[in-house]
């Protein structure tokens, strides 16, 4: 009986207060990290590039790229050309829901904005201030007082 | 948001094979893909020790592919565009956690 209050206490605690409860003294790496990898047509590729930017996301990198589509195809379906980019960005995990949330509706609603996005997960990361960049840790970097 | 399991293949090969590796890929049950321009950098002293030649043009195509074809697919890719032939290719597969946009 009384694990089960005790249990019951711990799921009124939100489930991010848990998490950093649990983390050890002095771990560095709190946040988990994904590689979001975004398809897109290329003149949508900096209006979408702009949208995962406002996720807390400092580092993206953009790369031109094309469709494999065979030419009857694009000539049945009336398009012009397969070119289209990528979008390389390096997200947090626990924003990766709100990101991907939001992909999902600009994908059905914007016009010619239709793509195709996936993550996939960091196992390593070199040096503690590019990972302090990449998770947008702000608390970590000390003031000029 | 999908809840279907998929990999994602990279396939790195000599520019102007990609039309081989998706040929391959479509036949494995594969929809379609996309495709980055790169530039190769092996080291010159490896290619002299084992005597092959690295062309330096190459294309990275991705594929996103469900779980259960994954195996079929890089099989289909190995056997028509892998080191052996002209394309020189190499491919693998990465698992990814999330995905959007396939409907």
């Amino acid at each position: 009986m009384a694990l089960f209050a005790k249990k019951k206490n711990t799921e009124t605690v939100p489930a991010e207060a848990q998490a950093a409860k649990q983390l050890p003294a002095g771990n560095i790496a709190p946040f988990k990290l994904e590689l979001l990898i975004t398809i897109v047509e290329k003149n949508k590729a900096e209006f979408y590039a702009d949208l995962i930017q406002s996720f807390d996301v400092n580092f993206q990198f953009l790369t031109p790229a094309r469709g494999t589509a065979k030419a009857e195809i694009l000539d049945y379906l009336g398009l012009a050309d397969s070119d289209k980019s990528v979008i390389f960005s390096v997200v947090r995990s626990d924003r990766l829901d709100d990101i991907v949330y939001m992909l999902g509706t600009k994908f059905r609603t914007v016009r010619g904005g239709k793509g195709v996005a996936v993550s996939v997960p960091f196992t390593s990361v070199i040096g503690s201030s590019v990972y302090a960049f990449l998770c947008n840790a702000r608390s970590t970097v000390k003031g000029d007082e | 948001m999908s809840e279907k399991t998929y990999e994602m293949i990279f396939c790195i090969i000599n520019a102007g094979y990609s039309e081989t590796v998706m040929d391959a890929a479509r036949e494995a049950g594969a929809r379609g893909g996309t495709v980055i321009r790169a530039r190769g950098t092996a080291g010159k002293e490896a290619e002299e020790v084992f005597k092959i030649t690295v062309h330096p043009d190459k294309e990275v195509i991705m594929i996103l592919v469900p779980k259960d074809i994954k195996d079929a697919v890089l099989e289909a890719i190995y056997k028509s565009a892998g080191m052996s032939t002209a394309g020189q290719g190499i491919a693998f597969s990465l698992p990814v956690n999330k995905t959007v946009g396939l409907q």
